[in-house]
């Protein structure tokens, strides 16, 4: 395990004060906040300075870690001595396993437990319900029509019968209904971190999204794809073939079709009640002009159609 | 050795009030205060006991926890910027299906 230097994380000094590391925190989660960043990999750099600010803005967990970590330098191997903590009373005040439940396992190992082992050590038997877990997974679109099976590994910190905290890795196995859509939030009761004495487990929320596809992409239940057509499909009418998430179908290009047009099929968007439709947006593509046929062709319509297509306004 | 789950949609089964506190970690009171000003949950009923929270609203409430836990936001701060990244997210999404921006 590595130790983490939560000061360097935040960029400040070892002795800041609790307003400067308020502030510290403030300006890094604006810079990496997920919604909003530019920054390769915020997602990561959110957590730890989530991580770090939760240790460094509670004085008990600050005080415990400053002890814990004189001589050690950012990602050096580190290992607790045992009983380090021996002479903290940690309230679990400011943060919930909820917060921590993705934090590294320097963390975890240093503060994951203090619930846990109050519990053990007390007389009388404590009884919590266990946290609840939020994550991502990330599907195909094809999922999304055709329903899924889908690996799940998750890691949480966990306590065993002496009070140790380690990470668990477990893997579940998750069958997606057809029909689940971008941001949608899927409910696994139960598979949350473990209660304590007769509380139930927690539930793990799930956050669908999709894979960025090469050619389809999805706004809700729609799905959008270009439909690229010759020039004379556009202008004559034809029916094309094209593929389609679920298969393959024949649509027909109307007559005097320009390129950006859209063709709605009803209903083979992403299924559900109602179900989305799927675009196709015409995309007109030009035969290179790469032989003499061609390009007399080409000079054929330039001669006969007296076309300008900067006609009109704004041209 | 896996076991196999089969999942709940929020959409076919909404949280009620106490799941909803209980996933964010926040008391009842903190949803329905959040509620009443407006913030969460599209036009709610009077009786928070009817209310139910579909996946949108619990990243909602999560989204507004975290912008008032970081930034000591109040809650109508919190609810003006989860607009914004609401609109920013709409605006991406219309970017990339003209085909403005890459993935």
């Amino acid at each position: 395990m590595e130790f983490k230097d939560y000061y360097k994380t935040l960029g400040v000094a070892r002795e800041a004060k609790a307003d400067e590391i308020k502030k510290a925190f403030r300006r890094l989660a604006r810079k990496y906040h997920p919604d909003v960043s530019k920054e390769p990999n915020a997602d990561a750099r959110m957590k730890e300075i989530n991580e770090a600010y939760t240790v460094l803005s509670d004085p008990e967990k600050r005080a415990a870690y400053d002890q814990l970590g004189q001589g050690f330098q950012a990602n050096q191997d580190f290992r607790p001595p045992p009983n380090w903590d021996a002479g903290f009373e940690f309230s679990g005040r400011g943060f919930s396993g909820a917060d921590t439940a993705d934090f590294s396992d320097f963390f975890s190992e240093l503060f994951g437990g203090r619930m846990g082992r109050t519990g053990a050590r007390g007389r009388t038997r404590f009884s919590a319900r266990g946290e609840d877990h939020h994550a991502k997974i990330l599907l195909d679109l094809e999922d999304a029509y055709q329903g899924a099976a889908r690996t799940i590994t998750l890691s949480a910190p966990q306590t065993d019968d002496q009070g140790r905290v380690g990470l668990r890795e477990r893997t579940l196995s998750v069958r997606i209904p057809k029909g689940v859509h971008d941001g949608q939030v899927i409910r696994l009761a139960g598979q949350g971190s473990p209660g304590m004495g007769d509380g139930g487990n927690g539930d793990l929320y799930l956050e669908v999204h999709f894979k960025p596809h090469p050619r389809f992409r999805v706004e809700g239940r729609d799905v959008y794809a270009a439909l690229p057509v010759a020039p004379w499909e556009a202008a004559l009418g034809a029916t094309v073939k094209t593929a389609v998430p679920d298969g393959t179908v024949e649509v027909r290009v109307p007559e005097g079709s320009q390129a950006g047009r859209k063709l709605r099929l009803k209903g083979r968007g992403i299924p559900g009640a109602p179900p989305g439709d799927l675009y196709l947006v015409l995309e007109v593509v030009l035969p290179p002009a790469s032989s003499p046929k061609a390009r007399e062709l080409y000079q054929t319509m330039a001669r006969e159609l007296a076309f300008n297509p900067r006609q009109g306004p704004g041209a | 050795m896996s076991e196999e789950y089969i999942v709940t949609m929020l959409e076919d089964a909404p949280l009620s009030l106490e799941e909803l506190a209980i996933s964010c970690t926040v008391t009842p009171e903190w949803i329905i205060r959040h509620v009443q000003a407006g913030v969460l949950l599209v036009e709610p009923g009077p009786d928070p006991s009817c209310w139910s929270f579909t996946g949108s609203d619990l990243r909602r409430a999560r989204r507004l926890l975290s912008l008032e836990r970081d930034f000591d936001a109040n809650p109508e701060l919190a609810g003006l910027v989860a607009d914004l990244f609401d609109e920013l997210e709409r605006l991406r999404v219309r970017l990339r299906r003209e085909g403005l921006v890459s993935e």
